[in-house]
């Protein structure tokens, strides 16, 4: 009897459904990739702004750690609308970002929350029972549990529940689907996109190899495929997966390495993965499966080291505390390691592997993003929310320790209020955004958005500033990212540097460069290239005098009555040597600046820490992508 | 408050009744009867189970690895069943949660599959015209100066001479813009600056005013905040509006029909 009650009501309501046809909830320019909803520009006119890596409650360690934003949220605050975080607080930003890429882990896509919500007798595997019971004990043993779950994820020793990918499967389906049709709602071809992606978090004893993966496709494609899952697969199955999905659906994607700084010198490694010498397959498919990277975001800055680069003062931004070992610290940093971690000497690596088989493995651009784990993708230092939840304004985050669980190493002020992609793109939409990135037209900043751009060639005039140089470095040269085959001369690069209109005064803009020499040894120099008061400030000794410091630290003020609005220059490399493979790219720097620390002791009427308060103020920084000088071919 | 004629209709009556009786039964765990010990895989499910492997690798799984994911069907068939009989399902607030979204769902489903008539969304768009005006569209000519005093004396000879051209000071700020949209100049030259822009008087030398690069003289040559674009333009915007907000009507008026049938005390 019951049955045929509830079977006649389930008739009924089947019979309703199908009477209307089944549409989703966005129109048809939203779910696309965005092809011919906008019209382009003629070249890109100005840098879009974005996050490529927020999580949200759907990561399995974001929810434990205490978020309960979802995805919706972070597209509300990305697009500039006002939210509450989880812990209670009205967040804004201050201006919206231009587009998002949530890139939730896609290891058991929202089994965090299902475990959380999960009843008691239900589970039976003792480890889960124990972070269970910590997860409601108090917000503190839940990050806790997490920091476990980090590094049980890291050594292998996952419970068999959670890594099983068949049975998490069908959870992921439904998130994944409704998650791609909440992008889709969100998405505005024009005004700000909703990108879909996910993170690869790939992660050998706790060596970070993670990538977030980015599609540049709408919904009617991305349905096609779920997220792939890193626990016990390698890197090239990561490419496998990305190679079926385009050939699968027609559509694209790519994936961005981040915290190479924590990957214990495997992220660029010379060697294969295996240990053994770098085929030219494998290289060619990891420059084109991996066109840009991730530089510089809240778990530190990946550009350079001064062990590595000991003759640039401006290394060692966003080091601290990161250079002790890996993400979960269960392994100690060797120097040795560093060559394999940061991007300067990745560059370097890459024309030196290039040289030997004829691929280079590490042509990419670079980008910033935040890797906020609160669903809100914050980089200004006067406004940040921190890495997760636990770290949301409150007053002593800056001193503590914040090791992700363990006792060792880490402190909140480690973790930069950074940063963001600026990409130049002709028009706001997936298509666009995803091509820009894929030739490496974009740049890394620290959360400041400042306008940087870059053109290489060989004819540009030293007043090339004097017309109309942006059209004129479009014809007659190449964007950054790009690559010049070499004429024999020395290469030319137009540079200008526009600041934040919200933020701080330029100090500096330098060209770094990197080439091969004759005996076949990697090197490297910075060069100053233009910076504010060119008359007063005179290059001592190799050095140019530091531009100054008007922060205020009792107040958390600084004064724009330094540095400069724009720093331009035509600039020629005036250590070129014919044959030379080589890449260049430009470092902005800002000047100085009050970092998230000293406003949150000015809020919270705090005292910071001697090293905290040591640490307070810093100068936010651009880095570009590099433009390649590739020598002639033989022969060709 | 007037009540929309739909709760009127037998058929919403018959049917939240039996959305009740579903609730109910999926709550006390026993629509599935605990004597049936039987699974039946059919092909169709046998090529669900396929399909669902195809999704991620974009290939068919082999012979063997089908097995594996039947097996792995099976064993959670068996244990749900299990589960329900033993009423693990209660007050289990995951279950409880997707439980109320069913009915949520359910409530405004109608309103999401719905094809709303132009006459419909044409007057949503009437109602709402904000939600559809576009940006503001901004043109104006700009010089900018570093400092103040050499912004004071281009303005001097500005108003005596007329001839704006080359007035200003090198920067890479575009000297002119047409029709621009108020985010893209605010992204451009900052948010002082336009507020500035926007309070000018149209076609005259203003200045200077200030920004985040320093100083300009501005003259804004013509704003405009557009009209809201006909339905024809914009109607999948306007859809997704209209369907956004009648769906959360729905869910909230199914709601109160079934909330009025509830006591509820709160012990003080």
């Amino acid at each position: 009897m019951r049955n045929s009650v509830l079977g006649a009501a389930a008739l009924a309501m089947m019979s309703m459904l199908a009477g209307c046809d089944m549409i989703g909830g966005a129109s048809e320019e939203a779910s696309g990739d965005g092809t011919d909803t906008v019209a382009l520009a003629e070249f890109p006119e100005r840098p879009l702004w974005g996050d490529t890596h927020l999580h949200t409650d759907n990561s399995i360690d974001a929810f434990g750690f205490g978020v309960r934003l979802g995805p919706d949220d972070a597209l509300r605050f990305a697009s500039g609308e006002e939210v509450t975080s989880t812990t209670g607080v009205t967040a804004k930003l201050d201006r919206p970002l231009d587009f998002l890429v949530i890139a939730d882990h896609s290891d058991a896509l929202g089994s965090t929350r299902r475990l959380y919500d999960a009843p008691r007798v239900m589970i039976q595997d003792e480890t889960l029972l124990r972070w269970y019971d910590m997860m409601h004990e108090s917000p503190e043993q839940s990050q806790l549990a997490i920091a476990e779950l980090i590094t049980a994820a890291a050594d292998g020793s996952l419970p068999k529940s959670l890594t099983d990918p068949e049975r998490q499967k069908e959870a992921t389906t439904t998130i994944w689907n409704d998650h791609l049709d909440t992008l889709d709602d969100f998405n505005q071809p024009g005004k700000f996109t909703a990108i879909a992606g996910f993170e690869y978090t790939l992660m050998p004893g706790g060596d970070n190899l993670h990538r977030v993966v980015m599609f540049r496709d709408g919904s009617d494609r991305t349905k096609k495929v779920l997220p792939y899952p890193a626990l016990s697969t390698e890197v090239t199955g990561l490419w496998d997966y990305m190679d079926a999905y385009e050939k699968a659906t027609g559509g694209k994607a790519l994936a961005i390495p981040h915290n190479s700084n924590i990957s214990n010198g495997l992220m660029f490694e010379l060697t294969g993965p295996d240990g053994g010498p770098m085929t030219a397959e494998y290289a060619r498919r990891r420059a084109r499966h991996e066109p840009v990277v991730e530089v510089t975001q809240i778990k530190g800055d990946s550009e350079a080291h001064p062990f590595l680069s000991p003759n640039d003062e401006f290394a060692g931004f966003g080091d601290a505390g990161w250079e002790l070992g890996n993400l979960d610290m269960s392994g100690a940093k060797k120097s040795e390691m560093f060559a394999g971690e940061y991007i300067r000497e990745a560059l370097k690596r890459g024309l030196s592997i290039e040289q030997q088989i004829g691929v280079n493995p590490y042509h990419f651009g670079m980008i910033g993003s935040t890797d906020s784990h609160t669903a809100l993708a914050t980089a200004d230092e006067d406004n940040f929310f921190g890495k997760h939840t636990g770290n949301e304004p409150r007053a002593e985050r800056g001193n503590e320790a914040q090791n992700l669980g363990t006792r060792v190493g880490r402190f909140g002020w480690n973790y930069l209020a950074s940063g963001y992609a600026a990409v130049w793109a002709r028009a706001n939409t997936r298509a666009e955004i995803f091509d820009a990135m894929a030739r490496r037209e974009v740049y890394a900043t620290t959360g400041s958005r400042m306008t940087l751009r870059l053109f290489a060639g060989f004819d540009f005039a030293d007043n090339a500033f004097d017309g109309d140089w942006v059209r004129d470095g479009y014809a007659n040269g190449v964007p950054m990212g790009g690559s010049l085959v070499g004429e024999g001369k020395a290469p030319r690069f137009v540079v200008s540097a526009l600041k934040d209109p919200e933020g701080a005064n330029l100090d500096r803009v330098q060209i770094v460069k990197g080439w091969v020499d004759a005996s076949g040894n990697t090197q490297e120099r910075v060069y100053d290239i233009a910076w504010s008061d060119m008359e007063g400030r005179k290059t001592a000794g190799g050095k140019l005098p530091a531009v100054g410091d008007t922060v205020d630290r009792a107040k958390a003020t600084y004064e724009n009555s330094i540095g400069a609005a724009e720093l331009n220059t035509v600039w020629t490399d005036p250590d070129y040597l014919p044959g030379q493979n080589a890449f260049y790219y430009v470092r902005v720097l800002e000047i100085p600046t009050p970092r998230w620390t000293l406003f949150d002791a000015v809020r919270f009427g705090t005292k910071l820490n001697a090293e905290s308060a040591a640490n307070s103020v810093s100068q936010e920084r651009a880095y570009s992508s590099p433009v390649w000088l590739n020598a002639a071919k033989k022969g060709a | 408050m007037k009540i929309p004629g739909w709760t009127r209709e037998p058929l919403v009556h018959f049917l939240i009744g039996g959305l009740l009786l579903f609730a109910f039964f999926a709550w006390r765990g026993e629509d599935v009867d605990p004597a049936s010990r039987s699974i039946d895989i059919s092909r169709e499910q046998q090529a669900r189970i396929a399909l669902q492997f195809e999704q991620t690798m974009q290939r068919s799984p082999t012979d063997g690895e089908l097995d594996v994911l039947v097996d792995q069907y099976i064993r959670e068939e068996v244990l749900y069943r299990e589960a329900l009989r033993l009423g693990l399902n209660n007050d289990d607030a995951v279950v409880r949660k997707r439980m109320a979204q069913k009915m949520d769902y359910l409530a405004a489903s109608r309103a999401e599959t719905q094809q709303p008539s132009d006459t419909t969304l044409q007057a949503w768009l009437e109602k709402h015209p904000v939600r559809f005006a576009p940006d503001s569209q901004l043109s104006f000519d700009q010089l900018w100066f570093a400092e103040r005093p050499a912004a004071d004396a281009a303005k001097a000879r500005l108003d005596a001479e007329g001839r704006w051209q080359d007035l200003g000071e090198r920067i890479s700020l575009p000297p002119s813009l047409d029709d621009a949209s108020s985010s893209d100049v605010t992204a451009r030259f900052g948010s002082e600056f336009v507020t500035n822009l926007e309070g000018a008087a149209k076609d005259e030398w203003e200045g200077p005013v200030r920004s985040g690069f320093g100083f300009h003289l501005i003259r804004l040559r013509d704003a405009t905040s557009g009209p809201v674009p006909p339905l024809a333009e914009i109607r999948g915007q306007v859809e997704n509006n209209w369907r956004a907000a009648t769906m959360a009507k729905r869910r909230d008026e199914a709601f109160r029909i079934l909330r009025d049938s509830y006591d509820v005390t709160l012990e003080k």
